[in-house]
């Protein structure tokens, strides 16, 4: 068992993250070390912390206590409003942290979900979200995006864009590069020495022999067949519909979806809460709960940290399994 | 209420599947008239371990009333030497054919109020038919029908109607418009309300990720969906949407709808095969009786070993004649022609030889 802390940035503080960090804590304990890193005075009022000035202090905070690695912010929060005057703080914590997590002073980063629009107006945050400023942070050309729950793990190939726009945007590179990442992303951090994957085609029936498109003959069965051909442990182009019921889940250990709702809908279906989103082919571990900041509810008591506890314990793991690789 | 059961596909689970349904307490008693192989029948219950003995009807001379219980038409026209297990052949293929508008004609008669098959295979049925598209195109050519039917799926409460159904994702987009979404709504709350379920609230899933994130995913949501959900409420119907689809049958299992309306095949299916692949129904409406299949495929994996699930087939033999019991009460039309199991389908031969 790994004895560095899991450092978590705390996200946007206007939204559910400083609350749901707390109830965390509250509910693990000291059980699955963590430290928050983050401006104390944005945490809920009342909650026992202990301000430390290293991650590793964190492992001999008391378990009552959050460890809080401080982290001063310009402005309070101001639940359920989204703040841009700290944004240029959200970021630095995020940076922070992946430092931390490089230097191998916390063992896996786990983020509290930001407001991009918020980070957009107050500093100019020009990614998409948090995977891709992590991966340009790293260093790292191409990362994946995999959700994770119990039963299920899923890989999209295309994310947020236009149905219509998939098609284009599936190509041979970057199929073939989520795989290999995901491939060596179970391998590293699931403890998997043959890592079975199971590949969703793009239409329905998986094209039905062409009958209902050409992407599986012309795209997807090549790129398994030369992938299988080096070894990997690869079926499909599956038909979507077919590869998610329980006997179908237990012949692989990652589907590979070639769009956003075809990974979504089976997951959320299976696990509508306890999703984590798992970002593979960075040089650290990298896990955070798969929901957004809850403006709505932020600040009322009623945020539910389930998600970010799967979070924290899948980091965990997932830091086990490299450090005995 | 008769139920005519078309015999699935030989090489799948298609006869096990028959055999055990006829044999569950559920159905013993019941009117079903089987049309298909009876060598087939009698391999399917010995797959399923189970005793059957339906008296043979002529297909030739069938009674103006058949006797209650259960009967099959032996239409011998798939003898299990014939075919190899576990894989697509013409030879099941033309069988499949042959039962499933055999089944058809019977409903359309009025001699059976709801038509039914055990899983077939769309494949085999190719290689017999080379112009077989799906089992709409077959069921209007078979029934000489002027509107086309709808698929449902069918899971428990929930129903799922699409607006798009077997073609290329890359075509999806281009396929949808407020006006077809519009009708697929009227459509869907139609024959549910056929169906004993009146004003059904319809959740319409957005097509895009996160319905789009306010046209940061595309613009379809916005611009043809969600106008179409605004004006089916205008109409009066009960609709939301676009709702992301990652979330929209969860919603509708907690009981927030009756059915979701999907925009392209596997945004439905998805969800309705994880959520109940043992209990999921296929209905085919709109000809006036309800057609059913186990919404599984043939599991050709499995064939021939006894192991396959009942439930979806007992289901949908259930929907099926509870369907049955809400369509107007059925006249029979007449004599059957003489060569009903054996007529051209269409313009071509029911398969080419």
């Amino acid at each position: 068992m790994p004895d560095r802390p899991i450092a978590l940035s705390c996200g946007e503080p206007s939204g559910i993250g400083p609350e749901i960090a707390a109830r965390a804590r509250a509910k693990l304990g000291a059980s699955l070390p963590f430290f928050w890193i983050g401006d104390p005075s944005h945490l809920p009022q009342g909650t026992a912390h202990k301000v430390i000035s290293s991650p590793a202090e964190a492992m001999a905070v008391p378990a009552a206590m959050l460890p809080v690695l401080r982290h001063d912010f310009p402005a309070a929060a101001q639940p359920g409003r989204p703040t841009p005057e700290n944004a240029a703080s959200v970021i630095a914590a995020i940076e922070r942290g992946v430092s931390l997590v490089m230097r191998g002073e916390a063992s896996a980063l786990c983020t509290a979900p930001i407001n991009k629009k918020a980070l957009k107006d107050g500093a100019g945050f020009a990614f998409p979200g948090h995977t891709e400023f992590l991966a340009h942070l790293a260093g790292v050309d191409r990362v994946v995006m995999m959700l994770a729950c119990d039963a299920l793990k899923v890989v999209p190939v295309t994310i947020h864009i236009p149905i219509s726009e998939v098609p284009r945007a599936l190509t041979a590179d970057l199929l073939t590069d989520t795989i290999r990442i995901t491939h060596e992303g179970l391998r590293r951090d699931y403890g998997l020495t043959a890592p079975r994957l199971a590949v969703a085609g793009l239409n329905p029936h998986a094209g039905e022999g062409g009958a209902m498109g050409d992407d599986e003959a012309r795209l997807i069965a090549p790129v398994i067949a030369r992938l299988r051909d080096e070894g990997l442990a690869i079926t499909g182009p599956l038909p979507a519909d077919t590869m998610f019921h329980p006997a179908a889940r237990a012949r692989y250990d990652a589907a590979i979806c070639m769009y956003h709702d075809q990974a979504l809908i089976p997951i959320k279906t299976l696990d509508f809460a306890g999703g984590v989103n798992v970002t593979l082919g960075l040089p650290f571990i990298r896990t955070s709960p798969d929901h957004g900041t809850a403006f709505d509810i932020a600040g009322q008591g009623k945020a539910d940290p389930s998600s970010l506890i799967a979070a924290l314990r899948m980091a965990r793991e997932m830091a086990a399994a490299r450090a005995s690789a | 209420m008769r139920l005519a059961l078309a015999i699935g596909d030989g090489g799948g689970v298609g006869p096990e599947l028959a055999a055990k349904l006829l044999s569950h307490p559920e159905m013993r008693d019941r009117d079903v008239i089987v049309l298909g192989d009876a060598r087939l029948l009698r391999m399917g219950a010995e797959q399923a371990g189970v005793r059957l003995d339906l008296p043979v009807v002529a297909a030739g001379d069938l009674p103006r009333d058949l006797p209650a219980g259960q009967a099959i038409v032996d239409l011998a026209n798939c003898a299990p030497a014939s075919f190899a297990p576990g894989q697509s052949s013409a030879e099941t293929g033309a069988a499949c054919l042959q039962n499933f508008a055999a089944v058809l004609r019977l409903a359309q008669a009025g001699i059976a109020d709801a038509a039914m098959f055990t899983p077939f295979n769309k494949h085999s049925m190719r290689l017999a038919r080379p112009a077989y598209v799906d089992e709409i195109g077959f069921i209007d050519a078979t029934l000489g029908a002027t509107r086309s039917g709808r698929e449902f799926n069918v899971l428990d409460e929930v129903w799922n109607a699409r607006v798009t159904s077997h073609i290329p994702l890359r075509e999806v987009a281009n396929r949808l418009s407020t006006e077809r979404i519009l009708s697929s709504i009227r459509l869907t709350v139609e024959v549910m309300e056929g169906a004993g379920k009146p004003a059904p609230r319809i959740g319409v899933a957005a097509l895009n990720p996160h319905a789009g994130d306010g046209r940061n995913f595309g613009e379809e949501d916005e611009d043809i969906i969600a106008p179409a959900v605004e004006a089916a409420a205008a109409e009066g119907y009960r609709v939301s949407g676009p709702i992301p689809s990652d979330t929209v049958f969860v919603r509708a299992t907690r009981g927030e709808f009756d059915a979701v309306l999907t925009m392209y095949h596997d945004q439905g299916q998805i969800a309705m095969k994880l959520m109940g692949f043992d209990r999921g129904v296929t209905l085919i409406a709109g000809y006036g009786f309800p057609i059913v299949t186990p919404a599984h495929g043939t599991a050709f994996d499995i064939a021939g070993q006894g192991k396959a699930d009942l439930g979806a087939t007992l289901a949908a033999a259930r929907l099926g004649l509870a369907l049955a019991k809400l369509n107007p009460p059925r006249k029979r039309q007449g004599a059957l022609a003489r060569d009903w199991a054996t007529a051209p389908v269409g313009d071509a031969p029911l398969v080419e030889a």
